[in-house]
This record gives C-alpha cells, sequence and structure tokens, in this order.
C-alpha cells in the first residue's frame, strides 16, 4: 500500500463537528500552495473538507477518487494547476479526463456523478482556491450522505 | 479464418487432405475478460487488427475482476457505493488508457495466438484448432 493510499482513510472519516466530509486532492505546485496562502491569511474552510497533498493532480487515480468515497467520504475534488500550466508538463489534463472516466463510472451505477470533481487554480489565487472548496461543499450539502454497504 | 484461394489449392493438393473438411486453420482465440488489465498489449501486438482498443469499457467486466487485482480492488470500492447494477458500457476519456474493453473481432483473427503469447496475465486463451466436425 502507497503512502497515498494510506493517506486516503483518515481523511475520508467523518469529522466530528459535520455531517459531511469531502476528500480534496491538492497539487503540491498550485493547489496547496494557494491552500497554504490561504491558510495563513486565516481564511476559515468548510470544516467538511480534508486536504491529501498529491506531488500532481496526475497522480490521482480512479481507485484513489473511489476508495475515498467507498471509506466515508460523501465528495471527493481534484485540485490542480491551470490548463497548459502542468509542473510535470500534462499531469492535470490525464486528472481531468480521470476525473471524467469516474463521473461516468459513478452514474452507471446510479450514484451521482457531481460527487467527484476537478478544479483548476495557480498557486497565486487562494481566493480561488476558497471558492471551489466552498462549492463543492455547496454542492455535497444539497446531496444525501453517501450510503454504503 | 477462412482459407485462401491459394490456401485452398494447397489444402486439396495434400495426399490425405484432412485439413478440407475443417475449413479454418489456426488457433481458437478464448478470452477472458474478468482476468483483463486493459495493457492493450493484444492490441499492439496483433498482426490482422483483430484485437482492438475499444471506445468503452464494460463496468460489469470490472466488477467480475479477482479480488486480488488492481481492478478487483477498484470493483471493491465501486460495489460498496453501488446503488444498482451497472447499466451499458460507458464511453472512455481520451487519456484513460487502461480502463477499455479490447474490441475483438473474431471475423479478422488469424489464430496465431501473438496474443495469448503477450497477455501478462494469461486472460487469452490460445485453443488447438476445432476437430473437424
Amino acid at each position: 500500500m502507497t503512502a497515498l493510499a494510506k493517506a486516503i482513510e483518515p481523511a475520508a472519516a467523518r469529522p466530528d463537528n459535520d455531517q459531511r466530509s469531502i476528500v480534496a486532492f491538492c497539487c503540491r505546485e498550485c493547489a496547496y500552495a494557494a491552500a497554504d496562502t490561504s491558510a495563513n491569511a486565516r481564511t476559515p474552510l468548510p470544516s467538511s473538507v480534508r486536504l491529501v497533498l498529491v506531488p500532481c493532480s496526475g497522480r490521482v487515480s480512479p481507485l484513489h477518487m473511489l476508495s475515498a468515497l467507498a471509506e466515508g467520504a460523501d465528495g471527493c475534488m481534484v485540485a490542480g494547476c491551470l490548463e497548459g500550466q502542468c509542473h510535470y508538463r500534462e499531469g492535470n489534463f490525464n486528472a481531468i479526463d480521470r476525473v471524467r472516466f469516474v463521473q461516468r463510472l459513478l452514474a452507471s451505477v446510479g450514484v451521482e456523478p457531481e460527487r467527484v470533481r476537478m478544479f483548476t487554480m495557480s498557486a497565486g489565487e487562494p481566493p480561488r482556491f476558497v471558492a471551489a472548496v466552498r462549492e463543492m461543499d455547496r454542492v455535497v450539502r444539497g446531496l444525501q450522505p453517501l450510503r454504503r454497504s | 479464418m477462412p482459407l485462401t484461394r491459394r490456401g485452398k489449392a494447397m489444402a486439396e493438393a495434400l495426399p490425405a487432405a484432412t485439413f478440407k473438411s475443417s475449413g479454418s486453420f489456426g488457433c481458437e482465440i478464448v478470452r477472458h475478460e474478468e482476468l483483463c488489465v486493459g495493457c492493450g498489449r493484444c492490441a499492439t501486438s496483433c498482426p490482422s487488427g483483430a484485437s482492438q482498443r475499444g471506445e468503452s469499457f464494460d463496468v460489469k467486466q470490472l466488477l467480475s475482476a479477482p479480488p486480488d487485482s488492481r481492478r478487483g480492488a477498484l470493483a471493491a470500492a465501486l460495489r460498496r457505493i453501488a446503488r444498482h447494477e451497472p447499466e451499458a458500457p460507458i464511453d472512455v476519456p481520451p487519456r484513460v488508457t487502461t480502463y477499455r474493453t479490447i474490441a475483438y473481432e473474431a471475423d479478422r483473427c488469424l489464430g496465431c495466438g501473438t496474443c495469448a503469447r503477450a497477455c501478462p496475465v494469461d486472460a487469452i486463451e490460445a485453443r488447438p484448432p476445432r476437430a473437424a466436425p
């Protein structure tokens, strides 16, 4: 089991003070840097969100997204660099297609595809990161908690 | 695969002419889709283009994958949150290459067995040609 796979389960666990849980895979170069800056500015984030640091959004595989949902998360977001500005050239394009694949996979078994979403932002845009997280939180709160067997 | 004109002539020229009644040569290719990992080596090694990477992915194939494999882990996660059985096969975005169902056309297959040798997980079986009826 890789370090990333191990990090998913604790991140997906539902927080004590919240009804929903969202796992956010953030790329180190852009999204996590933006998250860092917004945290330094003490911008409050929704309590449902847990960040998982990945080197690049292209590291996130369909298995990571689905296991986050299966382990307890109600939503899962992948945040990467702007299109064409990936620090590893094309990682975010791979991530965009994988997210689209997982959305179709979820739709085919009757789960709302909005639970998985891709966002792009640059390192210098903390407000955009906060807006993305709040948007995801709003969408997930509009849905029922995810049922698991 | 049906014989070519030249092949037919050669088969008829054989003294015992055992091929004549069989109508086809080559191995019978049997694909075990549930074991497939989607690497696409059968498609790249196929000399006649009978096996090709498809544009869609059959979710039922994913759900029947062996549990200790990577696809099996994905299937286990999907099964936990699934509300109903998967319906039609899904279209796959271009950059997702491993989660694709291989499109196999038996009409174009030569029965050479190259795909069975290229397959890393023994999902393709090349059986000896069936006996003549």
